[in-house]
């Protein structure tokens, strides 16, 4: 099947898929190259044979379908399928009336009668049948009946001497289908196996010569038959017939398959005599079948070409405008060949040339073509043939060729069908068009082409090639469009024109940068190495757009594309700046996929560059988001993520198909997820050491000490493969201080050829990490073992880390400041002294420990306040009057100075209380006013006045001792070694206290 | 400590005296000296690290005093020698004992600790069974660690009877600890224990001290103990994180609860709103629903592991609490010492 679609048999040929799809291909794989080379008479007869077969076989595999039917009685199947028959028959009736009745077709119906018949006479059986089938019955014999009636003769005749006739008739066949030479051989074995099979198996089968007839009608109608045998088991019958045969008659038989499958090569010398004869009736049939596309489009072809214009006819603009429209109504129709509309444009275009009727007509179609080009696949994801392409870009080229020769052609998408002018005159000439859109879309299509491309095939490698034809078109239509197009056009063209820039680096820029004689081997390379810097040429473009553009979409494109460019070339300051400025961060989210795709590719070169530069920070945030997600493949549009199907159908898949960046534009995954790595690894080894006994440690970075984990968890360690692997086991020994190792294994061989050679400027970035290796080595170094120095000398530090002394001496002192270092520096011994502040293990723990304790008597509490929710009434039970009337003087005592002497707390809580009201308890969330307060309150006693309604509820029932119901809540008890009563003492001065203590 | 429990059970037949039937609590307790060095011994042969020691003490109640006179170890078993029969053992050891004239009445069991930790729920069942069973049961609680710092550690304890009444009704349920209004400090008490050796033993301590020199003693003056101190507050750290978590499980439980009630309350309020609307309209009230089967009270988490989890806190820190004014008593001296040099 595939083989045939990549050749590009045409999608109609689909349609007409039976159950040989080989045959029916085969000729429209042919007919393909015949269309592009010639005219060939013969492969009209190969046309008819195909036709005729495929109506044929339909036949046979519905007469299949009844005899199958009948054998199990089925008999409204039958019916139906009769009637089907009857239906298929008639559509097929130029064949027949051609080859004559064929033979199989009366057999069948003279079987069908009989059994009908014996059916009709048998009444048990009758009875037996259910009512559908009764039914079905009655109907079948009165159709048989009547439908025979036409066919009379034959059936008498077939009735006559079953066997002899279908001898006859098989032999005819053979001899008709088979090839000169080879067709007596093969009829005689088809014959003879017939006749075997009709020997071995008569008591098997219900109707012996039914069987025999359809057997070989089977044969000659169509080899694929003989294959298929999924009827009756006629396949098995069939081979042990074979080779019973002597080895000749078997060959013979494998040899007549082999040539009715193989392309009829036979039928071509064949058909030759017949072919005068036949092109009518080929005429007739593409007519009729037109399922059959190729058949009508090569009898269009032919046809049409002359017909196109009668002979003597005037050529003249209107028409072939008129033909072109002609042309164009049958695009987007089922059934069209759009291979056959390029063509027949192309002829148009050659015969409007001829006739010298102008450019305009001659743009006019040219437009199209390229339109019916595009058209040529039908869906998107299709990608174009690479002889499409080449015409499609040979046809721009041509189409620009015109419009600049000629200054005077007017075109746009808004001219009016009927205010076009392409007759030549004095005015200009207007054509309805935008060349524009048809570049853009042959940039689509250039896309989609790489896209669908092995990218490590030489075929990519060609495609690519094709990558300057293209920005060629695009650098002509942009110097066209600067002259004549308008603001919004010519945004949209230098947006192609970055596109095609950004993500080069530009060489010779940059090693004129660097000073060095810019190497030219060819003409063409002194030519572009004279043209402008890439980031001259970005940078006006861009700005342009930022001026000009109205559309925010191509604005934040060409923003993007302009920090990457940036950030390719190392201008760091300038991209990060881009960026600050643009605020995409703020509301990328809310872009098209593409769009983000491409923020996502800025974002990562731009952390590759800060890298580069020795940001390491900044490095590490840009790469954050990309790296941390895990999908950093997908996120750049590199390729898709292996998921289970719930997540993304098919069409989700192919929709993110199309969004995949062609490879030559990748990032390569493994620079950037080293680059992340290494910078991790430079944050987050110093900050490790620095927080070893911090409980409330953060990770700076998610993934790398996931990296970590799985390289401890390795059970064997053996000496670095991967990248991570590297990084991992640098990571270790920058643990330990020990720089040297470190740099081993971020700096080695492997790594190079991995990772650092992928940068253009290699040997200053591996500078540079070399410097931060040693740097981060430094801290870490302090972090750990300070507390084993008393002092050290800067100089003995330096020269462990091969530093000078002022930058240890500047990282010493960064670090103090920052009071991560405990320690001074003596200026005149050059020594660090180290201060010992830092908590002992024993220290650290108990600080833990006392967090933990912290949170826990938080918990506790909510569930304190949670009791006095629930529990409101509970502590009301031993409420007596006495109590409540107090309660009133102590709502004023505490009105005055109880709010004054507790500042602190959340008073507003305490004045709006509703001492009584149980249900006001939601208001307050501070635990200072409790609801436990409230119910206090019945009691008129102050137990929970502290703010910790739960500590001093305690303390407070020690000191007045006037609770009667307190042993009910023994949860309270719990509370009895709190320590924090110190704020009891405030309570002795005031009012309300004393009293209190009077009861 | 299923079989510990059948063994106590066992072991009461053995015993003439029937629970409950003390005429005066026990008030103290009086160990042999060789108790104490069988239990040492017992555990520096056998017990490593975290590994637990137990063992069966034997002894008589005289008047208010438990007199441990004697014990015996139980053999470390493994998981592969699950057929032996601990109860088989102990009734053939205290036969055995009973034979050369030893007491053999079983009053209690013995247990190394680590670091202090021992209340837990295992200690808690099997003491609970051997109380039910024996009432005057203790259950001596061996530090070695401390110990091999210079101060024995053995103490007794014993449930309370009101922790008693609880586990016989097994219902952990907050509501039931509330109503029996029960804490951490009331779960176990400690017994006074005597240590009594026979005169000659004195005696011969008495000499041994005389002969001995003062290095042997500043095992006890030794300052660096931070290790110890680590130890501790980490065990405590784990189980303050326990605690921590049974509270959230517990204010969970509370606020289901309190959610719970408010539908059904909501509830209630309804059906009387349209019960009273119906009457008002002449129609009959509607039937009354099971509520309990509406509003089924979400499971309350137990809370005898909190309980526990409190009381062990508690006992890591009046460890702790020791250890470091034992320590500073020491730093003070020594800070005596040296401005006295």
């Amino acid at each position: 099947m595939s083989r045939f679609f990549a050749t590009g048999s045409d999608s109609e040929s689909e349609e007409s898929s039976s159950a040989d799809e080989i045959i029916s291909k085969a000729p429209g794989g042919n007919f393909k190259q015949s269309l592009l080379i010639s005219d060939d008479e013969e492969d009209t007869k190969r046309i008819v044979r195909s036709a005729k077969d495929k109506r044929f076989e339909e036949l046979t595999n519905l007469i299949k379908t009844i005899r199958n039917a009948m054998k199990i009685r089925d008999m409204s199947k039958c019916l139906e399928d009769f009637e089907q028959l009857c239906r298929a028959f008639l559509k097929s009736k130029t064949i027949v009336d051609k080859e004559g009745v064929p033979p199989f077709y009366i057999r069948l119906l003279a079987d069908l009668e009989d059994y009908v018949n014996q059916l009709w006479e048998d009444k048990e059986g009758k009875k037996k049948m259910n009512k559908n089938n009764a039914k079905a019955l009655s109907t079948l014999r009165q159709k048989i009946r009547k439908y025979n009636r036409d066919y009379e003769t034959e059936v008498a005749a077939y009735k006559e001497n079953p066997q002899e006739s279908a001898d006859e008739e098989e032999e005819k066949e053979a001899a008709d289908s088979g090839s000169s030479s080879d067709s007596e051989e093969e009829g005689e074995e088809e014959v003879m196996s017939a006749k075997d099979f009709l020997k071995k198996k008569p008591e098997v089968i219900q109707d012996a010569s039914a069987f025999l007839k359809k057997g070989s009608g089977d044969e000659s109608s169509s080899s694929s038959d003989d294959e298929d045998g999924e009827d009756w088991g006629s396949d098995t019958v069939d081979s042990g017939s074979e080779s019973s045969d002597d080895g000749e008659g078997k060959h013979a038989s494998i040899a007549a398959v082999f040539l009715k499958k193989e392309d009829k090569p036979g039928d071509k010398k064949l058909g030759k005599k017949k072919k005068i004869k036949k092109k009518e009736r080929i005429e007739e049939e593409a007519e009729e079948e037109g399922g059959e596309a190729w058949q009508e489009v090569k009898g269009g072809m032919v046809m049409e070409k002359p017909k196109m214009f009668a002979k003597g006819t005037e050529i003249n603009v209107p028409v072939v405008v008129k033909k072109l429209n002609e042309i164009l109504q049958a695009r987007g129709k089922k059934g069209t060949d759009r291979a056959a509309q390029i063509e027949l444009l192309h002829a148009l275009a050659n015969i409007a040339a001829e006739n010298n009727l102008g450019e305009g007509i001659t743009v006019k179609i040219k437009f199209n073509i390229i339109a019916s080009l595009y058209d040529y696949n039908p869906n998107l994801a299709a990608f174009m043939k690479p002889d499409m392409w080449k015409k499609c870009l040979e046809c721009i080229d041509e189409l620009l060729d015109i419009l600049f020769e000629h200054n005077d052609i007017f075109i746009g998408e808004n001219i009016a069908e009927d205010s076009e002018s392409l007759i030549i005159s004095d005015q200009p000439f207007r054509v309805r068009g935008c060349i524009l859109t048809l570049v853009e879309r042959m940039d689509e299509e250039f896309t989609k082409i790489m896209q669908n491309t092995d990218p490590h095939s030489q075929e990519y490698v060609d495609n690519l090639k094709d990558e300057g034809h293209v920005c060629g078109i695009i650098d002509r239509l942009l110097n066209y469009m600067e002259t004549k197009g308008s603001t919004e056009e010519i945004c949209r063209i230098y947006l192609r024109r970055i596109m095609h820039t950004y993500y080069k680096f530009d060489y010779k820029a940059h090693r004129r940068a660097l000073g060095l004689p810019v190497e030219t081997k060819s003409e063409q390379d002194q030519e572009e190495s004279e043209g402008e810097d890439s980031a001259v040429i970005m940078d006006r473009l861009c700005k342009f757009i930022y001026a000009k553009d109205r559309t925010d979409r191509i604005r934040t494109c060409a923003i993007l594309c302009h920090i990457y460019h940036h950030a390719l070339h190392s201008r760091w300051y300038q991209a990060r700046d881009l960026m600050l400025m643009s605020h995409l961060q703020d509301n990328i989210q809310h872009a098209d996929p593409p769009v983000q795709i491409l923020y996502n590719r800025t974002m990562v070169q731009l952390g590759i560059c800060a890298f580069r530069q020795g940001m390491i920070k900044d490095a590490h945030n840009a790469l954050l988001d990309i790296q941390s997600s895990g999908r950093a493949k997908e996120l750049l549009g590199q390729g898709l993520l292996m998921r289970n199907m719930q997540e993304r159908n098919a069409e989700q898949e192919k929709i993110e198909k199309r969004r995949q960046v062609p490879f030559h534009m990748h990032i390569n995954l493994e620079l950037l997820e080293c680059v992340y790595l290494v910078s991790a690894m430079l944050l987050e080894i110093p900050y490790m050491a620095a927080h070893e006994f911090d409980a409330r440690r953060r990770m700076i970075s998610k993934q790398f000490h996931h990296q970590l984990r799985v390289g401890e968890r390795q059970p064997l360690l053996g000496p670095p493969e991967s990248m991570r692997e590297h990084v991992v086991a640098a990571s270790k020994a920058m643990k330990m201080g020990d720089w040297r190792t470190c740099h081993s294994f971020i700096i080695n061989e492997k790594m190079n050829s991995k990772v650092w050679d992928l940068f253009p400027e290699t040997q200053r970035v591996r500078e540079m990490l070399v410097r931060k290796i040693q740097e981060e080595s430094l801290r870490t170094y302090l972090f750990t073992y300070s507390s084993v120095y008393d002092s050290i000398s800067m100089g003995t530090l330096s020269e462990m880390f091969e530093l000078e002394i002022p930058t240890v001496h500047s990282i010493i002192s960064k670090m103090i400041i920052n009071e991560e270092l405990m320690a001074s520096l003596d200026q005149p011994t050059q020594t660090v002294v180290m201060h010992r502040t830092e908590p002992t293990s024993l220290q650290n723990m108990a600080l833990q420990l006392a967090e933990k304790l912290g949170s826990l008597v938080e918990n506790n509490e909510r569930v304190f306040d949670l009791k006095q929710g629930i529990y409101g009434g509970y502590f009301n039970r031993d409420q007596k009057g006495g109590y409540q009337q107090n309660k009133s003087y102590n709502r004023e005592g505490r009105g005055g100075g109880y709010q004054q002497n507790r500042g602190g707390y959340n008073r507003g809580g305490y004045r709006n209380q509703n001492y009584q009201n149980h249900g006001n308890q939601g208001s307050y969330q501070n635990h200072g006013n409790h609801g436990s307060y409230q119910n206090h309150g019945n009691h008129g006693s102050y137990q929970n006045q502290g703010n910790r309604g739960s500590y001093q509820n305690q303390g407070n029932r020690g000191s007045y001792g006037n609770r009667g119901n307190h042993d009910n809540h023994d949860n309270h008890d719990n509370h009895g070694n709190r320590g924090s009563y110190g704020n009891h003492g405030g309570y002795g001065n005031h009012g309300s206290y004393q009293n209190h203590s009077n009861y | 400590m299923a079989s510990r429990k059948e063994s106590a059970t066992a072991s009461t037949a053995v015993m003439a005296i029937p629970a409950g039937t003390l005429d005066s609590p026990v008030n103290q307790i009086q160990i042999e000296g060789l108790v104490v060095l069988k239990i040492i011994k017992h555990y520096q042969e056998e017990g490593q690290g975290s590994e637990v020691v137990q063992g069966v003490l034997l002894g008589l109640v005289v008047e208010d005093r438990l007199e441990i006179t004697n014990c015996f170890p139980f053999p470390q078993h493994t998981e592969d020698d699950a057929d032996f029969d601990e109860v088989q053992y102990q009734m053939e050891m205290m036969r055995s004992l009973r034979h050369v004239n030893i007491d053999h009445l079983h009053v209690g069991w013995y247990q190394s600790t680590y670091y202090g930790s021992f209340v837990s729920r295992a200690l808690l069942d099997s003491q609970f069974s051997y109380q039910h069973a024996i009432e005057e049961s203790v259950v001596l609680i061996y530090d070695p660690i401390k110990t091999a710092q210079g101060s024995l550690s053995l103490k007794a304890y014993r449930l309370t009877p009101k922790l008693m009444e609880i586990c016989k009704e097994k219902d952990f349920t907050p509501e039931a600890l509330k109503k029996a209004n029960i804490g951490f400090e009331h779960m176990v008490e400690e017994v006074p224990i005597i240590i009594k050796n026979s005169h000659l033993i004195n005696v011969l301590m008495w000499d041994l001290e005389d002969k001995s020199t003062v290095a042997d003693k500043h095992e006890l003056l030794n300052l660096s103990r931070s290790n110890h101190l680590e130890k501790s507050l980490q065990l405590l750290m784990d189980r303050v994180d326990d605690m921590s978590q049974d509270i959230v499980k517990y204010n969970t439980y509370s606020r289901n609860v309190s959610k719970q009630q408010q539908q059904k309350h909501q509830y209630v309020q309804r059906r009387t709103q349209e019960n009273t609307q119906r009457q008002s309209r002449g129609e009959p009230s509607l039937p009354e629903e099971d509520m309990s089967k509406m509003f089924k009270p979400p499971q309350a988490p137990p809370r005898m592991d909190t309980l526990l989890i409190a009381g062990q806190i508690n006992n890591y820190c009046q460890n702790v609490k020791e250890f470091t004014s034992q320590n500073l008593g020491k730093l003070f001296m020594a800070e005596a010492l040296q401005g006295h040099n």
